[in-house]
């Protein structure tokens, strides 16, 4: 190939890659002032919000909410995903300080190294409130944390344990200790199991708690070590949906699905799917989408001067079969 | 013949200067895209409200002060205090707070019949004060006053400028040892887990010699202590490559998963976060003159002496040269297996600092730090022009490489570019980087 004619193709190839930016920079632009559908207003402000990671639905969800809710009220939001990178998001933060946003929503990668990227917006006087998961760094200033109410969601579950097995029998639970939120659910869940022992004589016993990392493969080997050593288990609660598949998986290798009852907890499509199909007998759910509509409030009464408490807790709700039969986006 | 000829001297700038060019164009292209209204903020913010308001109201008006909180909107409110009373204006309140205490000041005004005739505030606060000012119908007569503001590209604003570099520190860093490895042929792939490595170390050294409590003494010896096991794990991957000729390419990536996986043990899969809040100093302090941060001063001087060596030493020759045709170098007596060694080992410690940095912007140690960013590290030096054949690259083009990838990271996160277009955008700006190099190659 002559130099003069290879040049001309590779100038091609750049101006076909510039061409593919441009309008793949447009495409997503356009798809996140969609969703807000308040094109002809001027939004009279922003709110920048950085979450753990678009990968996930559930902070989807979550963001999409906050585009529809804050549209009412004419503030724009800048969505942006942490990837589960501390750094990034600590740089994302640092762009919205630039931008001089009226209030961050943060979604922490990491609930102690954000700290300092909430004391820098702090100290640039802008407002920083945080969705689903806490901050736990000192000295970092939070207006107002909204989250599901793990702790309840715990007892909701455990209610649901006792509803499909009875008064009596084996319980274990595939557990992720690392996790804040996942605490507060287990807790939750021994907490109602104890308290029904003392005040309605139920005398559920907990065998075992195996950690599952939150997620489908460990959960299985998990729930597998647990069949092994407690052939005569009567439920196992699983701390989410992935966990909650996995626990499914095994208890089918073992041959005894539909004797042993499950209890996940998220309401994911998976999960409930799975419900429906009577693989797990039921989920306290999440409302993401609640979440999202809720912080964008309080950002709204906080702004107009009003009194805010600094947790919101959103409460979980049981969904069993019957839900599952009725819930049109199964269908 | 004279196309030809004018595209072939076209083609030669293109490649000569290309990548400086993206690097400006890139420049160019944001800051159109982010002008915007700017308002300034702090005391230049007083100063030219104060100079509106004594143009617009009578010296004898009354205002009302009402800033965020925030030492640069503390700063505004007691500079515009202090011109306006100078100027013979009376200040009926000062308030400085979250909207709280501003509606629970502006109630206080309404009902004491207290007559005022403006209120001045920042821009950033204005819809905020608007909005409450319009709860208390006593306040309707009451004017608001902001500091005009001025067009100019957020992009191109001093404080992003900043963020940029600070934001690429890490990565620029450790490039400068990438650089230099893969000049001579090889390629290290470590040194993302690295990073996580040496910030899990100096975090658990840290917290095992005071926690948050430390002295600096203390911290300094930790972070010492971690760059150079970094620098030894370098060593050893050197020692690797040259004793038992295993290709660069594996050893780094087994050294990759051995690194990441020490760092998960050491930490026991959790962020280290008992850190003084001195450590911050690194990586969020700004020398006092021109608030330049201290990353960014350190980044600049690895690569000026990085620049020295590699061109104006012998020892950089040899670098070229090992690159360049090793049975050539080995030939004309350069110590081969010396200077590989002593690459894998520099590379090793740079990706130690880059960790201390990274440690210190976050004031914790996490095993997950550092995810992916052996790809950032390796497309900054090839954007920058270092041949991965080995025996080209020059570091300050390597410079500009890390540079462009930082400035489409933070044009986009200010042009609001989804996350997920985020990515394809990035990957498409390194393929045209690399084209651009592939016609320096055959020309």
């Amino acid at each position: 190939m002559s130099k003069a004619r290879l040049f001309v193709v590779a100038g091609l190839a750049v101006a076909a890659l510039v061409a593919i930016l441009v309008i793949v920079a447009r495409h997503g632009k356009a798809t996140a002032v969609r969703d807000i559908g308040s094109k002809t207003t001027e939004s009279t402000g922003a709110i920048g919000l950085s979450v753990l990671t678009m990968g996930n639905p559930f902070f989807k969800d979550i963001a999409d909410a906050m585009h529809i809710e804050a549209a009412k009220h004419h503030y724009r939001v800048i969505v942006e995903s942490g990837d589960s990178d501390p750094a990034k998001q600590k740089d994302q933060v640092a762009s919205f300080i630039v931008q001089k946003v009226d209030a961050i929503v943060l979604c922490p990668c990491d609930s102690k190294s954000i700290g300092s990227s909430i004391i820098a917006a702090n100290k640039a006087g802008i407002p920083v409130f945080t969705a689903d998961i806490a901050c736990l760094a000192e000295g970092a200033k939070v207006i107002c944390h909204v989250a599901t109410d793990n702790y309840g969601g715990g007892r909701e579950a455990a209610r649901a344990i006792i509803e499909a097995i009875g008064n009596r029998g084996k319980v274990a639970i595939v557990d992720y200790p690392e996790i804040e939120s996942v605490i507060l659910r287990t807790n939750g869940f021994e907490d109602e199991l104890a308290r029904a022992k003392a005040e309605d004589g139920v005398d559920i016993e907990i065998v075992a708690k195996i950690p599952g990392m939150g997620e489908e493969a460990q959960s299985f080997k998990a729930a597998e070590d647990i069949l092994q050593a407690h052939p005569d288990l009567d439920a196992i609660f699983a701390i989410n949906d992935p966990s909650a598949m996995g626990v499914v998986a095994a208890v089918e290798k073992a041959g005894k699905g539909g004797r042993i009852k499950i209890v996940g907890f998220d309401g994911m499509p998976r999960g409930r799917l799975a419900i429906r199909d009577g693989k797990v007998y039921a989920d306290p759910i999440q409302y993401p989408k609640r979440i999202g509509t809720t912080t964008v409030e309080v950002i709204m009464k906080y702004m107009a001067g009003e009194k805010v408490p600094p947790e919101i807790l959103i409460p979980t709700t049981l969904y069993r079969k019957t839900d599952a039969e009725k819930d049109p986006t199964l269908k | 013949m004279s196309i030809l000829r004018s595209n072939s001297r076209m083609s030669r700038f293109l490649a000569d200067y290309g990548i400086l060019g993206v690097l400006l164009l890139l420049c160019l292209y944001y800051s159109v895209r982010t002008l915007k209204q700017q308002h300034p903020t702090g005391e230049a913010a007083a100063e030219i409200l104060a100079r509106k308001i004594s143009r617009s109201f009578e010296s004898s008006a009354k205002v009302v002060i009402a800033a965020k909180t925030g030492r640069e909107n503390l700063a505004f409110a007691d500079t515009l205090n202090e011109l306006l009373e100078k100027a013979g204006f009376k200040i009926v309140r000062s308030i400085k707070g979250d909207p709280l205490s501003i509606r629970n000041a502006f109630g206080n005004l309404a009902d004491s019949g207290l007559r005022a005739d403006t209120i001045a505030t920042t821009r950033d606060y204005v819809n905020v004060v608007r909005n409450i000012k319009a709860k208390f119908p006593a306040l309707a007569e009451v004017t608001i006053s902001t500091p005009d503001g001025y067009l100019w590209p957020t992009f191109l604003l001093r404080a992003n400028l900043l963020n940029i570099s600070n934001q690429i520190a890490v990565i620029a860093i450790v490039a400068v040892g990438m650089t230099m490895v893969i000049v001579t042929g090889g390629i290290d792939l470590s040194v993302g887990s690295l990073v996580a490595f040496s910030a899990v170390v100096a975090a658990w050294l840290i917290r095992r010699t005071g926690g948050a409590n430390a002295s600096g003494i203390a911290m300094a010896g930790s972070c010492a202590a971690a760059i150079i096991l970094c620098a030894v794990i370098g060593t050893f991957s050197g020692a690797m490559v040259t004793r038992f000729r295993i290709a660069p390419f594996i050893v780094t990536l087994a050294v990759m998963q051995m690194a990441r996986g020490l760092a998960y043990l050491i930490a026991k899969g959790k962020p280290i976060y008992q850190i003084p809040d001195s450590f911050l100093w690194l990586g969020r302090g700004a020398e006092p003159f021109f608030s330049i941060p201290y990353a960014v001063i350190l980044m600049a001087i690895i690569y000026i002496s990085a620049h020295i060596m590699m061109s104006h030493t012998t020892l950089g020759r040899y670098i070229y040269a090992v690159g360049g045709n090793i049975e050539a170098a080995r030939l004309s007596g350069v110590r081969v297996n010396a200077i590989l060694l002593l690459v894998y080992t520099v590379i090793g410690a740079l990706a130690g600092v880059g960790g201390i940095v990274m440690a210190s912007q976050l004031k914790s140690g996490a095993p997950t730090f550092g995810n992916m960013y052996e790809l950032y590290i390796i497309a900054a030096a090839v954007v920058g022009g270092a041949s991965l054949k080995g025996g080209e690259g020059k570091i300050f083009g390597t410079l500009i490489g890390a540079f462009i990838i930082a400035v489409i990271n933070n044009g986009m996160n200010l042009t609001n570019v989804e996350s997920y277009t985020q990515k394809v955008v990035l990957g498409l700006v390194i393929l045209g980087a690399v084209l651009l190099d592939t016609i320096k190659k055959r020309r």
